[in-house]
């Protein structure tokens, strides 16, 4: 390892070591008691650790032989999973505090996680790209399970853990025969094994099942089935933590695989990307419709999102990725706005997640309804709100790619989805009367809540810059 | 036009007001209103009106240009990446719509200062009416189709706040659903059109889209825009089979249903049809779709229309039909149809807001809109009523007012379009709207203002103040003017005509004129007064039939459509997502099968790349082994120790078939783990019933059947493939090959690449394996510490027990065989660096050794007996191999660099030594602390109540019987469960 190499891997050096020297420090004073202090701490960290990425130099270095990247592209994905993880944790303090969930390793095991996810964004290597994603799958298979007296916690613990055994038994698989059929486990190399001539059938069942493995990852249909299960079982700050970094980390492990290794064949697997995000958009629009819990709902929106990324991803160009980092983004900031909302929603103060307990939820808290309502029709892609932003640039990305039947029926399921989002706004301005939710609760939720949703309407002046940076990011991935 | 001419217009060659700020005004004053409300209703609503009338002046201010017939442009870049500019034009159909938008918008505001209560938030309702009014000024003069988007979907945000402004009536709640899943839904499906459009196009600038219409009426994704943006449209504008949100949204106040549902937003569809017209019409599809559509709403909602009492819900399905008729005009594709469409949308505007007002007088006044608690208003209100019938009639067609001569223009249109091959078809439909629209219109004037003076209205009827019939009466104007001189707005409607259907094409030479001479349209329309009349006077006998006739009511379909689909998606759901794993796994094993095939169908082809070695009847024996005995496995699994005979089978097929392609090394470890790890299954039994249960029926076994030998022959296939396929990259053996002895000094090149070339893994492995067996334990620590404790210390025995636990001939046996196989694992041990063996092995076979004793005496005895803990082995033999690799630093190698060299002792053969043998010790140890730490860990979960601790190696021991005196002697022979009773009761009492 050379001092460069250390340099560059340095902030995943600098976070592995905090987690590792609090949790040693943690175990060894109060335990538990420091959990509110650690969830800020790392919170913090992860705060500065997005700064020093983002403001740190614009040269795209590689370290260990090329076998992991510091580019543009894994900078962009960085921040955006740093700061939403910062966000959640930050959220996440009082919920799991007064509930006496608020474990130590809490913010220990997602910060172990998103230096999984870091790894994972830079990798250039199939070995990197294995040890990023089972650091962050096996750090969130605890955290899926953390309530270990809920039954459900721990049965989509388990679920969820299984599951990923098989996935990840299926991605090595998938890495196994590409580097046989490579010769290397090297990005830049299989690029030009995979570029050259006629490929041989090996890598491409190689790029099959790596492909169906960080299919599972993104929870993309018919890979998405834990979705639903953990979402509902897991703690509902835990809930927020899956629906964002990681999901952004495995968007971007995928664009990273399909482009630098594959990106010589795009025809090979934009098909494959094409059908999951279909599959994903459907799924997820349609399964919604009928579900009575918040997190079941937002599981399904979730997938129906990651079907949404694909496209961008589906249509193999700078612009797509460019459109797919900027859904992404635009997606995480919605869902941390959402979750600081469902974190909120509580009676006599225990936590409610059924969607009929929001009838007239206006008349308590017209604010916080405009804000949710604001929220939902982003998530719907209604215009002019940032939501729409996000779809229009994958579905512009999808119909410049030739691609224009994957544009309609995107639009379709968009148009579908917007039935469940809109139900909730409903269900908040014209409810039957029922059982009051609490007002008031945490001002860090309600800040949360209200930043999201002034993003949402006040992002449309530019997208506040990302689609620059992202324009950027795109560039160092795909040329 | 060019740039340079915009920018001298936008500096002002002529005071024009910039369009920017036509836009932005409504926006930038809907703060206004809720501030102004504090300083008192009047200041609210003056704000608001010279707010709209300052837009309206700054729109005038463009007049002359527009009628020069000029296009005002105004452009400001905005996300040029995504195509979307704030690009703006106004051209004169923009102009009469915005016109429109303004100007009604003047009186509604007018009116609505009179007619919300005290009780109102006028504040609200006015920052509303602005912002909604401000995205109707905005899809109107938007020049990019995205900004257009973006206006057209505000203005589903505003009319929802606005539709449910009161929120407390429940059919507002519905109304407002309704109509926001629908419009909310045509628009997302809008975006998709616009996308493709401007994708065809080149650029989403409409003034560049609508030079291309041959381009894109051309193209393969003609159809597909063609429907995405008429679902938006039809949508918008509540064309069939979408109309039934409209007349619901009408619980919204009546201003608002007057502005947005006949006035304006209703509209906005007609005016995208209009806008695009040059684009989309002319097709066969554009025709058949547009004008069916517009026939088949303008019927159903007058038909509808004559059979409502209430006068806002009358009015509302009138709204519907009319829009039936403006969207079959469109549809026609001529330019004569454009003309009459413009000219109706001017005319329906008119006498339609100013129903709407009447109705609201009316509401108002007697407190109630229901026509059977009405009639006889006309002498009570004579002004509302004045308005009303002319309103009325000129709804109805007749003639001297501006809706005959729209309707002439109709009907003669109508005349000349053929669909679906059928001449007349469309004449007769359109008259039977026609006819229809009379009747209606003929109802609303009869039943509500004619007719006997009633004694029983909910309050005194009475005109009201001026400010309520002050705007409709302003609207009466252009309502008579215009029909008694249409030659006035000829040029204006052929200018708006000639935007709508574009530069090129010929404008139609028809004029608009009272009389035409005797024409069949007249003879239509006059039949169709005649039969509205005729219909009115058997109105009430024909709403019995109706309300008694089964029809499908669309609020009705609409919300068993929504249960149907949210029904459909549980199914799914619950089908998918039945929250049993294996429907789970079955779904994702499917799914990879289905990648597989589509990478094998898709690929490149196959040819193998080698021969298949020749098949021996010994290797074909033991592969049928094998499959007899997976096979078998797999019938019999529910017999749990049945099971595990067969595994140690396939085990050792396995590592035989290793030891058949030369991989020494490999069968050697493999047959260790085989032994080791059907030890801990028998352990694992302990705690499960001898046979799992049936929990699926024949039907699903045979599915999951099907799926596993899919899956598993999928997966023979790709290993076949595989095998028989050359790798194009050089194998890695090579090099190992030639640098094992060379760099490791060892002939076992598996071993040289654990112990040396991948050292630095192997350290990190053996680390990896002791912290497993260290969760083991603490795990298993926990779970006895908790209440599981007591459920296993309690368990019953399912089986008799052995009377022998620890049998005598076990006992000697593996007393005999230890230092047989500890010398066995130091031989394997040694002989590891040249020859099959290693550290590994040689630490899974002492580790068997070691548990036989715990398996020949217990568990109990053999711990007292063991000296060292196996936390410290493990730590012990990580600690051995980090300590060798340090060493290398010590000569100034990197860490774990080996060495190795020949020593010579005198007894001896020169032999070598390696500093990896001491790399191996570390690996050794850990292994066997690790394999031991789990199983004991394992076997204590094993330990049950009545359980006794051994003092004896053996239960029967020949010589300690022999050295008793006692002739009771057999008191320590084995009894059957029940033995020594009372020791097992005190043994218990201590667990407890």
């Amino acid at each position: 390892m050379t001092s460069a190499d250390f340099s560059t891997v340095l902030p995943e050096f600098v976070l592995a070591f905090y987690a590792l020297v609090a949790l040693l420090g943690a175990v060894y004073t109060g335990k538990d008691e420091h959990g509110p202090l650690l969830t800020w701490l790392t919170g913090g960290v992860f705060v500065l650790l997005a700064a020093w990425i983002g403001f740190s130099g614009q040269n795209d270095l590689a370290a260990f032989g090329g076998s992991f990247k510091d580019d543009g592209f894994s900078r962009f994905a960085k921040v955006t999973i740093l700061l939403s993880a910062a966000s959640i944790l930050v959220m996440s303090e009082g919920y799991m505090a007064r509930r006496g969930l608020l474990r130590f390793e809490y913010p220990l095991l997602v910060a172990l996680a998103v230096v999984g996810m870091m790894v994972m964004v830079s990798a250039g290597d199939l070995m990197v790209l294995y040890m990023g994603l089972e650091l962050q799958s096996l750090a969130l298979y605890v955290v899926a399970s953390l309530r270990r007296d809920s039954v459900k916690s721990t049965e989509a613990g388990l679920k969820y853990f299984v599951l990923g055994a098989l996935s990840s038994g299926l991605l090595l698989y998938g890495a196994s025969l590409t580097y046989g059929f490579a010769g290397t486990t090297l990005f830049d190399g299989i690029f030009l094994a995979a570029s050259a001539g006629d490929m041989p059938l090996g890598l491409l069942f190689g790029l099959v099942f790596i492909a169906s493995g960080l299919a599972f990852k993104v929870s993309a249909a018919p890979f998405h089935m834990w979705t639903p299960d953990v979402y509902e079982g897991s703690p509902t700050p835990v809930t927020a933590v899956f629906a964002t970094a990681p999901k952004v980390a495995a968007m971007a492990l995928f664009a990273r695989v399909v482009h630098d290794a594959f990106g010589g064949i795009v025809g090979d697997w934009q098909q494959i990307v094409a059908l999951l995000s279909v599959a994903s958009m459907f799924l997820g629009a349609i399964a919604a419709i009928g579900q009575t819990d918040i997190k079941r709902l937002m599981a399904y929106s979730s997938i129906n999102h990651m079907g949404f990324a694909l496209m961008g991803l589906a249509s193999g160009t700078a612009y797509g990725v460019q459109a797919m980092l900027v859904y992404m983004a635009i997606y995480v900031t919605m869902n941390i706005g959402t979750f600081a909302f469902i974190l909120g929603m509580e009676r006599d103060g225990r936590p409610v997640v059924r969607i009929s307990a929001l009838s007239m939820y206006s008349r308590q808290e017209p604010l916080k309804a405009l804000a949710v309502l604001v929220l939902m029709f982003s998530m719907a892609g209604v215009p002019p709100l940032l939501g729409f932003f996000g779809k229009f640039y994958v579905l512009s990305a999808a119909v410049q790619a030739d691609l224009g039947w994957l544009a309609i029926l995107g639009v379709i399921a968009s148009a579908i989805a917007a039935f469940y989002y809109l139900r909730i706004i409903y269900l908040m301005y014209f409810g039957a009367e029922t059982e009051a939710l609490d007002t008031g609760g945490s001002r860090v939720l309600w800040g949360f809540l209200m930043a999201s949703a002034a993003a949402m309407v006040f992002g449309i002046v530019n997208l506040f810059g990302i689609e620059g940076a992202a324009a950027l990011a795109a560039a160092t991935l795909v040329n | 036009m060019p740039a340079g001419l915009v920018a001298a217009r936008m500096l002002g060659d002529s005071p024009a007001m910039s369009l920017f700020l036509i836009v932005a005004l409504p926006f930038l004053g809907a703060v206004l209103p809720g501030l102004m409300i504090q300083a008192g209703r009047r200041t609210c609503f003056l704000t608001t009106l010279l707010t709209t009338a300052a837009a309206a002046i700054g729109l005038a201010s463009h007049a002359p240009a527009i009628l020069r017939g000029e296009t005002v442009m105004a452009r400001l870049p905005w996300l040029p990446e995504l195509g979307l500019d704030v690009n703006l034009f106004l051209d004169p159909l923009g102009f009469m719509f915005a016109g429109l938008i303004l100007g009604i918008g003047l009186l509604i505001i007018t009116y609505a200062r009179y007619y919300l209560s005290r009780d109102d938030n006028m504040g609200e309702f006015y920052s509303y009416l602005l912002l909604f009014q401000g995205a109707m000024v905005g899809i109107v003069l938007s020049d990019n189709i995205l900004m257009l988007l973006v206006f057209w979907e505000l203005t589903s945000l505003s009319s929802f706040l606005l539709i449910g402004f009161w929120k407390h009536l429940p059919e507002g709640r519905q109304g407002a659903r309704m109509a926001l899943t629908v419009t909310g839904m045509g628009g997302l499906a809008m975006i998709g059109g616009m996308l493709i459009l401007g994708q065809i196009a080149g650029s989403y600038d409409l003034s560049v889209i609508l030079t291309k219409g041959e381009m894109i009426r051309q193209s393969p994704l003609y159809l597909p825009a063609l429907i995405l943006i008429l679902l938006g449209c039809f949508t918008k504008s509540a064309q069939f089979p979408f109309h039934f949100w409209l007349p619901h949204a009408m619980a919204a106040p009546t201003p608002v249903s007057a502005y947005l549902h006949s006035a304006t937003m209703v509209k906005a569809g007609l005016f995208l049809m209009a806008r695009l017209w040059p684009v989309l019409a002319g097709t066969e599809a554009w025709t058949v779709i547009v004008s069916s559509a517009g026939l088949a709403t303008m019927v159903i909602g007058a038909l509808i229309a004559i059979f409502k009492n209430d006068l806002k819900a009358l009015l509302a399905f009138s709204t519907v039909s009319q829009l039936g008729l403006i969207t079959f005009l469109l549809g026609t594709g001529t330019p004569f149809g454009a003309m009459a469409a413009v000219f109706h949308i001017l005319n329906h505007a008119s006498f339609k807001a100013a129903l709407f007002m009447t109705a609201g007088i009316v509401d108002h006044a007697v407190h109630s809109r229901d026509m059977t608690r009405l009639g006889g208003l006309r002498r009570l209100m004579p002004i509302t009523f004045a308005i009303a019938t002319l309103a009325g009639l000129s709804m109805a067609g007749i003639p001297l007012l501006n809706g005959f001569i729209s309707k002439e223009m109709m009907l003669e249109e109508a005349l000349h379009t053929t669909l679906f091959g059928t001449p007349l078809l469309v004449a007769v439909v359109a008259g039977i709207g026609a006819l229809l629209s009379a009747a209606y219109s003929f109802r609303l004037i009869a039943h509500t203002f004619l007719g006997p003076e009633r004694t029983d209205y909910p309050a005194h009827p009475h005109d009201p103040e001026p400010g309520l019939w002050l705007p409709p009466i302003l609207l009466m104007i252009p309502v008579i003017v215009l029909g008694v001189a249409p030659f006035l707005a000829e040029p204006f409607v052929k200018l708006v005509t000639g935007a709508v259907i574009g530069p090129g094409a010929q404008l139609p030479k028809e004029h608009l004129a009272l009389w035409h001479g005797l024409t069949p349209a007249l003879g239509i329309s006059a039949a169709a007064v005649l039969g509205g009349l005729l219909i009115l006077s058997v109105q009430r006998p024909l709403a019995r039939l109706w309300d008694a006739a089964p029809r499908p009511e669309a609020k009705a379909i609409f919300d068993a459509l929504i249960g149907a689909i949210v029904a459909a998606a549980r199914l799914l759901t619950s089908r998918l997502h039945d929250g049993a794993f294996t429907r789970y796994a079955a779904i994702m094993v499917a799914a990879v099968l289905a990648a597989g095939l589509h990478a094998w169908f898709t690929g490149s082809g196959w040819t193998p790349g080698r021969e298949m070695l020749p098949v021996t009847p010994a290797a074909l024996a033991a592969w049928a082994m094998l499959v007899v005995a997976s096979a078998s496995l797999v019938v019999i699994h529910r017999n749990r120790l049945a099971v595990l005979v067969l595994m140690g089978i396939i085990g050792l097929m396995v590592s035989v078939g290793f030891n058949y392609f030369s991989a020494p090394d490999l069968a050697l470890t493999q047959i260790s783990v085989e032994v080791v790890t059907i030890i801990l299954l028998l352990l694992a039994l302990n705690f499960l019933p001898n046979r799992s249960p049936a929990e699926s029926g024949a039907a699903r076994r045979l599915r999951d059947g099907l799926i596993a030998l899919a899956g598993g022959g999928a997966a023979a296939a790709l290993i076949y493939v595989i095998l028989l396929s050359d790798f194009p990259a050089a194998s890695i053996s090579d090099y190992h090959l030639a640098n094992s002895y060379k760099g490791g000094g060892g002939d076992n090149v598996v071993n040289v690449i654990l112990v040396d070339f991948r050292g630095f893994d192997t350290f990190g492995e053996i680390i990896v394996l002791g912290i497993a067996a260290l969760v083991i334990y603490a795990l298993t620590e926990t779970l006895l510490s908790g209440p599981v404790r007591a459920r296993l210390l309690n368990r019953g025995y399912e089986e008799d027990r052995a009377g022998d636990a620890h049998p005598l001939m076990m006992v000697v046996l593996t007393r005999v065989m230890m230092p047989i196989i500890l010398m066995v694992g130091v031989y394997i041990f040694m002989r590891g660096h040249n020859e099959p063996g290693g550290g590994f092995v040689a630490g899974l076979v002492v580790a068997i050794a070691v548990v036989m004793q715990y398996m020949a005496s217990g568990f109990e005895w053999a711990a007292k007996r063991q000296r060292y803990p196996y936390h410290g082995i493990i730590g012990a033999g990580v600690l051995v191999a980090g300590l060798t690799g340090i060493g290398a630093w010590f000569v100034g190698a990197p860490f774990l660099t080996s060495a190795f060299g020949y020593v010579t002792l005198p007894p001896l053969e020169k032999f070598e030594l390696a500093t990896a043998m001491g790399f191996d010790l570390g690996v050794f140890l850990a292994v066997v602390g690790a394999v031991m730490l789990s199983l004991e860990s394992f076997s204590r979960l094993g330990r049950r109540a009545g359980t006794e601790v051994n003092d004896h190696p053996m239960d029967i021991d020949p010589s300690r019987s022999a050295r008793r005196t006692d002739p009771m002697g057999q008191l320590d022979a084995p009894a059957g469960p029940g033995h020594s009773a009372d020791r097992a009761a005190s043994n218990q009492a201590e667990e407890s």
